[in-house]
């Protein structure tokens, strides 16, 4: 699947904010798995603009990326980078729940 | 495909079978797993699931069915360390692509939020297994993953995935489950209704020492052995043994062979008797070992190969002290006709000492296995313990027409039960006696044969001595009804000639009054004894 680098090459609006790089493993079009994938585009382009790049995997497709990552369950999303690197297992309840996650307080986000 | 093993298919059963290659394993499945369906392997902690699984895989491998291990506990590293200890190369089997490893572990990083799915693991298999050719799948401790689930409804959706993932997959599978530790499992039923085949694993420990028990619970389409049977994790894995199955293939007592001893080979009518189980008891330095080493050199020396199972001492203190009595060993060592196998008793169970000694009988062909001592054998974890070890040792030795040597050391009494050792006096057929006899300022040895099945025998005593040159049997002299050993015997060598004639009719007289006598016993015995002998 096309890595969907979304915006990632604009400048960052603020210097000292961290970019955030993310892997999505996703199992094609398995209800989990799109739910998972726009919450995750929802919130990167809402809270990140500018300073992420998300990859999407199929397991499907590329299995090997899923053995090399460990990932087991679908969806799971890893935040590779600001370190420490997380690891998120589901389809997310909400937004709320990627945000506190990603440590990105909804409130604090929005300007 | 299937052109490769014949004995992969069990003709009497319409079910395809795949042998699992592990000792004992395939008897009691009557062929192996069910080929293409799952077998779910329910055991508790140290009872040896991951190890079965592994097992099954990597014996797989070396045949050339390729495999798939998915491990939620332990890191790959670590599985291909713990199986390097059982002598299994692991890393070679992945190299060749016969064997992957999948690391299972989740991540200590992983956080859960919302629904999600196994399909990863199922991506991820059906990828590998089409890269591979994989014919055999492992899943081991399923329940650590499903921890991550919060209901039991999600659980069971994801074992319904899984089991209709296996289904329609082209794979051996075994899927290994812990029950918890306390309380039924809400998914128990479950797991079992996944398998074609359930087998429980289970290890107790009594009198100190770990037993485990295997039972196959369900076997849809075939039928398997019902008991309890009884497994180790020995030195080169996974073993079972069938107690039920044995003692129905013994072989014949074979031809005779030398004791090692020309006097004693004379006093057993030409010697032991191949394939025969042989009891050499005695005292403490009555030389039971150097006897029964002479016999090894012997055997040794004619290009036979011998398997010693010491209790007692080392290999090198057992070979010196036979050399100080003029048996080489060393030189059968250096050949390899004659290996050792020395464990203290108290050191493993009896099963794992069993089973040891099956390895090595498999894997040497031995013709002669000697064990010294049996009266050791209760330390292993009690008589009982002991004499399952001798029966089944035994059995597997008569299997195969092995001759037996047991050595017992005495404690002191001359009761004839603790002579035989170990209530096995019903599978002894020859059965040798050394014993010190008092005498007027000396002590000397002397040799009895109580029992020589198949054979004429004499059942005089006869004193022997043990020289720097070995076992030499003296001659025997009935007078007074005892033999007389040591300085009597030389004095009553002298008065021979003279006191010869005068012996000869007094033995005449002893046997008729022996026949006598049995012919006495025998009619009481039918209750026919005559009138007058009545009060």
């Amino acid at each position: 699947m096309k890595p969907t680098a979304g915006a990632a090459n604009e400048p960052s609006a603020d210097g000292g904010q961290p970019r955030y790089r993310l892997r999505l493993f996703v199992a094609g079009d398995e209800p989990n798995s799109v739910k998972a994938r726009s919450v995750v585009s929802r919130v990167c382009d809402n809270h990140l603009r500018g300073r992420y790049e998300l990859e999407v995997v199929d397991v499907f497709v590329d299995h090997q990326a899923a053995i090399e990552a460990r990932v087991l369950m679908v969806p799971t999303l890893v935040v590779e980078a600001p370190a420490p690197q997380r690891t998120i297992v589901g389809s997310f309840r909400d937004e709320e729940a990627l945000l506190g996650a990603l440590g990105l307080s909804a409130a604090g986000e929005r300007s | 495909m299937e052109d490769k093993h014949e004995s992969d298919v069990v003709p009497s059963v319409s079910l395809e079978k795949a042998r699992t290659y592990i000792p004992g394993l395939d008897d009691i499945l009557e062929g192996g797993l069910p080929r293409r369906r799952t077998t779910v392997v329910n055991g508790g902690a140290g009872s040896g699931k991951t190890l079965l699984g592994l097992e099954f895989l990597y014996r797989g491998a070396l045949i050339g069915e390729a495999g798939i291990f998915v491990g939620f506990e332990e890191s790959v590293e670590q599985l291909r360390q713990n199986a390097a200890t059982l002598g299994w190369d692991l890393l070679a089997q992945e190299r060749s692509n016969r064997l992957f490893l999948l690391d299972g572990r989740i991540k200590p990083d992983t956080l859960t939020s919302g629904e999600f799915s196994l399909k990863g693991l199922l991506a991820i298999v059906s990828g590998k297994s089409r890269e591979m050719g994989a014919k055999r799948i492992a899943i081991d401790a399923l329940e650590v993953l499903l921890r991550l689930f919060d209901t039991p409804r999600q659980v069971r959706s994801e074992l319904h995935a899984l089991s209709d993932w296996l289904q329609q997959a082209d794979l051996t599978a075994i899927l290994t489950v812990r029950p918890p530790s306390h309380g039924p499992s809400p998914f128990e039923d479950f797991f079992d209704s996944m398998g074609d085949c359930v087998v429980r694993l289970d290890a107790r420990v009594s009198e100190q020492v770990t037993t485990r028990r295997l039972r196959v619970i369900k076997y849809r389409g075939s039928s398997a052995g019902r008991n309890e049977y009884p497994y180790v994790i020995g030195e080169r894995g996974f073993r079972t043994m069938p107690i039920s199955t044995v003692g129905l293939r013994h072989k014949p007592l074979g031809e005779k062979i030398s004791t090692g001893v020309a006097r004693l080979d004379e006093i057993l009518d030409g010697g032991f008797r191949r394939g025969a189980c042989i009891l050499l008891a005695g005292l403490p330095g009555t030389g039971k070992t150097i006897l029964a080493s002479t016999f090894v050199a012997g055997s040794c020396a004619r290009g036979e190969t011998v398997l010693y199972l010491g209790f007692e001492e080392s290999e090198a203190a057992l070979v010196g002290n036979v050399m100080s009595a003029g048996v080489d060993l060393s030189p059968h060592l250096a050949s390899g006709r004659l290996r050792f196998l020395t464990n203290f008793p108290e050191a493993m169970g009896t099963e794992e000492h069993f089973m040891r000694a099956l390895d090595r009988i498999e894997a040497d062909s031995p013709r002669h296995v000697v064990v010294d001592a049996i009266s050791a054998c209760p330390r292993m974890g009690g008589k009982r313990s002991a004499f399952e070890y001798l029966m089944r040792l035994l059995n597997a030795c008569k299997e195969r027409g092995i001759t037996v040597l047991f050595l017992n050391q005495l404690s002191g009494a001359n009761d004839y039960l603790e002579i035989s050792g170990n209530d096995i006096s019903s599978m002894v057929d020859t059965a040798v006696f050394l014993n010190y006899q008092q005498c007027p300022g000396e002590t000397n040895r002397v040799l009895q044969v109580l029992k020589a099945r198949g054979s004429r025998h004499s059942n005089q005593k006869w004193e022997y001595v043990i020289r720097d040159s070995g076992i030499q049997i003296l001659d025997a002299y009935v007078g007074g009804g005892d033999a007389l050993t040591g300085t009597l015997r030389q004095r009553q060598e002298e008065r021979d000639r003279i006191e010869a004639q005068r012996l000869a009719c007094e033995i005449e007289a002893k046997e008729l009054e022996l026949k006598r006598l049995r012919l006495a016993h025998a009619q009481a015995v039918k209750g026919m004894a005559p009138r007058g002998d009545e009060p």
